[in-house]
């Protein structure tokens, strides 16, 4: 019987993932996240790092493996019980992808559509605890003077805040994270991934994250995954990653 | 040979010769190909000015009674409709506020039927996938081939003459153009707002819902406009088949011979569509 306390929150075994064209992006990929952990996820374009994030939450599904979502096996359940799952998985994304003509508060509240009916969702009558909610949190990231403003006139940076907001109202057990830096100049990218780090230690979630930029997966992530060719490379804690180690799964010279 | 010229390698001589050769025969082979290329575009306007002279001869120069076709009737037929019956207007205030009416119910008729139209039209969420998705295309030109006043024929004869049948046939005549915009758009979105709201959990529905119907709906309310304007067009010639409206006091006057009356009714209809397109091009302005 594990231990509940420690025992991983996500555990990812032998993962494949292939094209419709048959080419296999991911070739047998695991490890595991526990609850305290910030896991970044590191190699070149192409090493599947961005399917990989999306067949955690089964937004691409795999072709074999198994991802076990607090002892639950995702792969095996049907679309409506991989929704309710989904309600616990919280994603930020690299471009944002918020609904631009949609109010600051409306974008947060969209990460409650999975707590909430379909006759609510049709005339927009969120609970007010959601409303609350969704007003505390835009507060904790920084957007308080925002709410009422449309998405599309914020900057990058406040955009991505938003999508923090969307992901934490959910409540969630994990924090999947998408290269939430790339779209954003280097100060700013700082400060989100400063904000993602808070957040998750505040509330209490793992977070695994895909990021491009080396120096700040070793800053901010606690562990840290290299990926190569659809393969784990090095799966380490940051301070123990090296400079050879680095060179080898990017094959050139890093930083 | 171009790169070589770009490249900083000291040239001799030789190479210099052997470029302006090259270029020489580059030239000669380029100015051959404009040669053609300008024979062949002035062969196939020439080709054109031919069927066009031909087609006028056949259908219009053989078919038309050249006789009866003088200044003087043209002029006499003509001046028959310089005359306006004044008492005529205040009756026709009714038929072109009805008009209108007509219009504005069969636009939102149409925008009603085009939604699963255009639902199932769309490539990127038609439930059934190809199949569907035909159905939905196919509906789609099924609306638009058909002319209003042949809509209109079939529901006077359904549901008799009067408003009813001209709100009818221009309903099912206007999802057509309002399903097809509508697909498209829905076809453009960006599938980033999509996926984040399947990430957190969304029904298809609530996708539908937050992350499809925002990003469509400026196309929706442009098509809407566009197609209430063309359909007040549309509802004042309904009439003709006894479908309600201006129409209706047109055929009126048209079988009276009271030519007057005719302008006046014209008129009318000139106001109505003004007044639409004013109408229109200030909701336009204030939507988008």
């Amino acid at each position: 019987m594990t231990n509940l306390a420690t025992a991983p929150v996500l555990e990812v075994r032998d993962l494949r993932v292939s094209y419709k064209t048959g080419i296999e992006i991911l070739k047998g990929i695991g490890f595991s996240v526990r609850a305290d952990e910030f896991v970044a996820i590191i190699g070149p374009s192409g090493a599947g790092k961005s399917t990989l994030i999306r067949c955690v939450n089964r937004l691409v599904e795999p072709s074999a493996g198994t991802v076990l979502f607090n002892g639950r096996d995702l792969l095996r359940l049907d679309e409506r019980e991989m929704r309710h799952q989904r309600r616990g998985i919280g994603r930020i994304f690299q471009s944002f992808n918020l609904i631009e003509r949609l109010s600051v508060l409306d974008n947060v509240l969209t990460g409650r559509l999975g707590y909430t009916g379909t006759l609510r969702s049709l005339f927009r009558l969120f609970h007010r605890e959601d409303i609350r909610r969704a007003v505390e949190l835009l507060d904790r990231v920084g957007l308080a003077d925002h709410i009422d403003k449309r998405a599309d006139q914020l900057s990058g940076g406040q955009r991505q805040r938003v999508g923090i907001a969307r992901a934490l109202i959910q409540d969630p057990k994990l924090l999947l994270v998408d290269e939430p830096t790339s779209s954003l100049d280097p100060k700013i990218s700082r400060e989100v991934m400063a904000l993602i780090r808070e957040v998750a230690k505040e509330f209490a979630i793992p977070v695994l994250c895909n990021i491009h930029d080396v120096a700040l997966a070793l800053e901010f992530g606690t562990r840290v995954i290299g990926l190569q060719g659809g393969r784990v490379m090095v799966d380490a804690p940051s301070g123990e990653v090296s400079q050879t180690v680095l060179n080898r799964i990017y094959d050139m010279e890093v930083l | 040979m171009a790169a070589l010229c770009q490249a900083e390698i000291p040239r001799s001589a030789r190479d210099d010769r052997l470029w302006v050769r090259t270029m020489d025969a580059l030239t000669i082979v380029t100015i051959a190909k404009r040669r053609r290329s300008r024979r062949l575009g002035l062969a196939i306007q020439l080709a054109i000015l031919a069927l066009v002279l031909w087609s006028l001869e056949a259908i219009v120069v053989g078919d038309t009674d050249w006789k009866r076709i003088t200044l003087a009737s043209v002029g006499r037929a003509l001046g028959r409709f310089a005359d306006l019956d004044w008492r005529l207007l205040p009756d026709l205030l009714r038929p072109a506020l009805e008009t209108v009416v007509m219009a504005t119910l069969a636009t939102l008729l149409g925008l009603v039927l085009a939604i699963p139209v255009a639902w199932l039209g769309a490539d990127n969420i038609s439930p059934g996938g190809r199949v569907t998705y035909a159905i939905g295309r196919a509906l789609m030109t099924l609306s638009r081939s058909i002319h209003e006043i042949v809509w209109g024929l079939v529901f006077v004869a359904a549901v008799g003459l009067g408003a009813l049948a001209g709100i009818l046939a221009m309903s099912l005549r206007s999802i057509g153009f309002i399903s097809k915009m509508v697909a498209e758009a829905i076809e453009d979105v960006d599938p980033g707002p999509i996926e984040a709201v399947r990430a957190a959990g969304g029904s298809r529905f609530q996708i539908l819902m937050f992350a499809i119907v925002p990003q469509v709906l400026p196309v929706v309310l442009g098509s809407i406009i566009f197609e209430w304007d063309v359909n007040v067009r549309r509802s004042t010639i309904m009439g003709l088949v006894g479908a309600g409206g201006l129409g209706l006091a047109l055929h009126r006057q048209i079988v009276s011979y009271n030519y007057g009356g005719i302008v006046a009714v014209i008129l009318s209809i000139l106001g109505i569509i003004l007044i639409g397109e004013v109408a229109s091009s200030h909701a336009r302005k204030a939507v988008l």
